[in-house]
């Protein structure tokens, strides 16, 4: 029943696309995000129904799209580079048959977003990405909120739609793109189109947004509370009463106490104390190794060269013996330790190569995203006056992103890489915008120069 | 029956979204930038017309003198 369900919803975008091919586009998004193919357990699992998706989005993109003011910008460069760098360390890596495993997502994760600012043409339709990206992360978000909500959290306890803790349908990463999409959804209830924005949207908005924070308390996720904190720090920049504003945040966040549970605050108290939680001991640990290791290969390993890592390292122990508390060290083996991190996962796999050219995009993002919010801000015409608020939503969730990647091994993140192509639609529409805009003046200052020309003329011939 | 709840209300959402943008042209077509290339054209028309009109008026003087 759920997969006739999810192939009648498939079906029925596909029909929608047939008057306007861009939709296919929009449920790749969808398709790539919730993985109904995943979800489903019968006739769903034997359709390639992503890959349907993306012929339809890119043959109906290429063959009926108008691709009016569709150019490549100096990011999709930088992809295409990463990409072409990953196909060679995936030919020359340490461990090709599971180099070759990760290879085969990235690549599909990353020309899609090589692919998608093409699409990206008008305010409805970077409008229509971000909608469904929003209303698909909802449904994992409003399900995992509601569990905390009557109980059912913990860490590696809450079940998502996917229960094989990879994608966005891992805690911490759920936890990251959650929080870091927040501005996003607030936008839609100044700035959305779609559906009307009335109180419906705005309580709609307001609950959805409640979820993304009960994430990183479900789920238990100490990368989604980092998250929170910085997500406080930088919407300090867009309100108004500051002092109000985190008076208000550290309220929220004492009566929220007394409701959380034990196990979260446990949990927590290791981002204090890294050295007694194996978790954060070895990250350190594996961070120390890859440093090690690209000084010796300075172009990287391929996918999954953690692999090669083995490393001993203390870790204090207590026990408790009648009213004493003993805390003895340790020493504990581990091999094959994954990065945690996406910057040493970038650097570990893609050497300093691969790891520059992923700076270079994410910074470039924030910038550019710096720039359109500086450049449209206070803006009051109803068609200019929704891009520096988009702009600065998409920057916020860039942050967010980058600090979440820090923790974990995320670099490659399907989703974050839609909203890199969501930023560079939103530059280059704002580009041509401007350019139209400048157009317009310089021939209106051409033509204004030739009129007086013209006046001037005629009374020095008369004078003649 | 939480996770059916969130997938109808998501997935209900995103249909009446995704129906409710067939129905605009302004997905091909950004209306902001097609109206200030459209003013443009307009300006350029009136420009012309207006350079043919002083022409055809000199031509005319001419002919007259």
């Amino acid at each position: 029943m759920l997969d006739l369900a999810f192939l009648a919803f498939i079906g029925f975008v596909l029909l929608l696309g047939l008057r306007r091919p861009y939709l296919w586009v929009l449920l790749y998004v969808y398709i790539d995000i919730i993985a109904p193919q995943r979800i489903g357990y019968s006739i769903i699992t034997s359709i390639p129904v992503s890959f349907i998706a993306f012929g339809a989005a890119f043959g109906g993109w290429l063959l009926l799209d108008r691709k009016e003011g569709a150019r490549i910008s100096l990011r999709q460069v930088l992809m295409i580079a990463l990409l072409v760098y990953c196909w060679w360390t995936t030919g020359n890596a340490d461990f090709p048959v599971e180099a070759q495993t990760k290879w085969e997502w990235v690549w599909k994760a990353l020309l899609f977003a090589i692919f998608l600012p093409f699409t990206l043409t008008t305010r409805l339709r970077l409008e229509g990405l971000a909608l469904t990206m929003t209303l698909a992360i909802a449904m994992i978000v409003i399900s995992t909120g509601l569990k905390t909500v009557l109980g059912g959290g913990g860490y590696e306890n809450l079940k998502f739609f996917v229960t094989d803790n990879s994608g966005i349908y891992e805690s911490s990463t759920l936890a990251t793109v959650a929080i870091g999409l927040t501005p996003l959804i607030w936008w839609f209830t100044r700035f959305g189109t779609i559906f009307k924005r009335d109180w419906r949207v705005k309580l709609f908005a307001a609950a959805l947004i409640f979820s993304c924070l009960l994430i990183p308390i479900g789920t238990e996720a100490r990368t989604g509370l980092v998250c929170i904190a910085v997500l406080g720090v930088l919407l300090l920049r867009y309100v108004k009463q500051r002092i109000l504003f985190v008076m208000a945040a550290g309220a929220l966040g004492v009566v929220a106490l007394p409701f959380l549970p034990q196990s979260y605050y446990d949990r927590m108290a290791t981002l204090a104390q890294p050295g007694g939680d194996e978790s954060a001991s070895t990250r350190v640990a594996v961070w120390g190794w890859t440093l090690d290791y690209v000084a010796e290969k300075p172009f990287g390993g391929g996918f999954d060269a953690f692999r090669g890592n083995s490393f001993t390292y203390e870790l204090p122990v207590s026990e408790e013996v009648g009213n004493t508390t003993s805390v003895e060290f340790r020493d504990v083996v581990d091999e094959g330790r994954a990065y945690h991190s996406a910057i040493f996962e970038l650097l570990g796999e893609q050497g300093w190569p691969g790891l520059m050219i992923w700076l270079w995009l994410q910074g470039l993002g924030v910038w550019q995203m710096e720039r359109v919010s500086r450049r449209w801000k206070d803006r009051t015409e109803e068609n200019e006056a929704w891009i520096a608020p988009l702009a600065g939503a998409l920057q916020i969730a860039s942050v967010i992103y980058i600090v979440g990647a820090m923790f974990q091994g995320i670099g490659y993140q399907p989703v974050m890489l839609m909203i890199i192509g969501l930023q560079i639609g939103l530059y280059s529409y704002c580009n041509r915008f401007e350019s139209t805009q400048r157009k317009i003046a310089t021939a209106m200052r051409k033509s204004a120069g030739n009129m007086r020309n013209q006046e001037n003329v005629v009374p020095d011939a008369v004078t003649a | 029956m939480i996770d059916y709840f969130a997938l109808a209300l998501g997935h209900g959402l995103l249909a009446i979204g995704l129906l409710r943008m067939v129905w605009r042209d302004s997905l091909d077509v950004d209306p902001a930038i097609f109206d200030l290339q459209q003013n443009e054209r307009d300006r350029r028309k009136s420009v012309l017309a207006e350079r043919k009109r002083r022409a055809s008026a000199e031509a005319q003087e001419e002919g007259e003198c």
